[in-house]
């Protein structure tokens, strides 16, 4: 589905990528961990197309991502579901707006009543039923989560990715959101790419780790393998231990 | 020591080419998304509306008293020389001319494109510009061009708006503070003022409106650094919309008839 080969990246002169080699199969669920400043971030948006690596490869679905002018990657991003960090809603619209966005672009024909409804199921399906003429700026971090999550999902997109789904939120929202998030993948068999800093929660939810750590790959593989890791970076970041390279 | 300050001088100069080159881009960019016109129809009714219509209070009371000012200024000499038939034509001159334009771009860019700058700054910082882009909207497309034609058409319309206001204003002053009566001040204002008078005024404020435009939309989409770099990119924004109302005012008055 995503091929990346030897993607390296750089952003003010600074290394953030360093031959990133990755691939990830339809219908599989990834979790990105690594330490702060690892490039994590920056990997998924440019898995998007947002930022344009120096050197490698990175095919979706075949399609050359990065050789594409800005226009043309309009196809394969429309294959392709964002939760933002920060949410990314536009504090303009208000939430069922905001939802409803990405649907209205893609599908320009679509009846007003059509989106609406389409949206208020997304709400209905996040939790957030009732919520829907507010302004973003009336609701409290896990509402806006949701509102990304609805946001991000509504197209059905084969590919999901979730950038700090859970950050900021208590114990019991991250397991409403985990369990909302499973719920999605399985009715929709989508591909989920998700980057975490809550590790125990984000191992329950995928089945295979990607672990960044200056912008390269110290651990690629299934979730299961993660304990079993030499690597000293993978080694103490999971254990959560105070000495050694970190 | 002036090793130092050679560099200093030399990174000032490259900042500022990297600016200009910036909003020169920016306005390339602009202009590919007008020719044809492909942009979004509701991003700019709204952007109209809340650039233009909530303008509006600020903008008379301004007009008001600048042609007050203007009226005040003038009172001494009018009184000393008995200029009584002066006052309408110097008012609609200076104001129409230029004290309209300048001032209202001024204080449209301090209001609007500050704004403007600022909304655009935390959109960047917020992560709102690459949700855009994720969605595959192009935010040229989609938040600057609405902008840029919204901040042309309503300082246009804003003085327009504000030439009447100020002109009014002046009469009023004049009667109350220069003893000219109304009907004077209209006989030597539609004798003396022109049409070129008012379209010279108004060239310049659909300029400063683009310059406006331009400026904020560039400063708000380069910021770098949260929110302290939201604050450094609206200062940046009012500073370099002055200069370039003052230098570009300058420019046209020698250019227009």
């Amino acid at each position: 589905m995503i091929h990346c080969d030897g993607l390296s990246l750089q952003l003010t002169h600074r290394p953030v990528l360093s031959d990133v080699t990755w691939h990830i199969e339809a219908g599989s669920v990834w979790g990105i961990i690594g330490p702060p400043a690892s490039g994590k971030s920056v990997l998924a948006k440019t898995l998007c197309g947002l930022f344009t690596p120096r050197q490698g490869r990175l095919t979706v679905d075949g399609v050359d991502l990065p050789g594409l002018p800005e226009p043309d990657r309009v196809k394969v991003r429309r294959k392709m579901g964002m939760l933002f960090q920060n949410n990314a809603l536009f504090d303009f619209l208000r939430v069922r707006e905001n939802v409803s966005f990405p649907l209205a672009r893609q599908n320009p024909e679509m009846p007003h009543h059509e989106l609406v409804a389409r949206a208020q199921e997304r709400l209905r399906a996040v939790g957030l039923s009732g919520s829907e003429e507010k302004w973003p700026s009336e609701l409290s971090g896990g509402m806006k989560k949701r509102v990304g999550i609805a946001r991000a999902t509504i197209c059905n997109a084969p590919v999901l990715i979730y950038d700090e789904p859970t950050a900021g939120l208590d114990p019991v929202t991250t397991s409403k959101i985990y369990d909302l998030l499973t719920d999605l993948r399985r009715k929709h068999a989508s591909t989920v790419i998700a980057i975490s800093s809550d590790i125990p929660a984000l191992r329950r939810f995928v089945d295979h780790i990607l672990f960044l750590h200056e912008g390269r790959i110290r651990y690629c593989g299934p979730e299961s393998g993660l304990e079993a890791c030499q690597d000293p970076v993978v080694y103490q970041f999971v254990r959560g231990q105070t000495e050694g390279p970190l | 020591m002036a090793g130092n300050f050679l560099a200093a001088v030399g990174a000032s100069v490259l900042n500022l080419c990297a600016e200009v080159g910036g909003i020169l881009m920016l306005l390339f960019r602009v202009l590919i998304c007008l020719l044809p016109p492909r942009f979004d129809l509701d991003e700019t009714w709204r952007n109209l509306h809340k650039m233009g219509v909530r303008s509006v209070p600020i903008i008379v009371l301004t007009a008001f008293f600048t042609g007050g000012i203007m009226v005040i200024q003038a009172a001494v000499f009018v009184k000393k020389f008995g200029a009584t038939s002066l006052v309408g034509w110097g008012a609609g001159y200076a104001v129409f001319r230029e004290i309209g334009p300048m001032l209202l771009g001024l204080m449209f860019s301090g209001r609007v494109g500050s704004n403007n700058t600022a909304e655009l700054g935390t959109m960047v910082v917020t992560e709102q510009i690459d949700g855009l882009r994720a969605l595959s909207i192009d935010p040229v497309r989609y938040l600057i061009v609405p902008r840029v034609l919204s901040m042309i058409v309503m300082l246009f319309l804003l003085t327009i708006l504000g030439d009447v206001v100020a002109i009014v204003g002046a009469a009023l002053f004049g009667t109350v503070l220069a003893d000219v009566s109304l009907a004077s001040f209209w006989v030597s204002f539609s004798q003396n003022v022109h049409v070129a008078d008012v379209t010279h005024g108004l060239i310049k404020a659909a300029v400063f409106g683009f310059i406006v435009a331009l400026t904020s939309c560039h400063f708000g989409i380069t910021v770098k650094g949260g929110a302290v770099g939201v604050g450094r990119a609206v200062n940046n924004a009012v500073v370099a919309a002055a200069l370039g109302i003052v230098l570009s005012d300058y420019l046209l008055t020698y250019a227009l008839p």
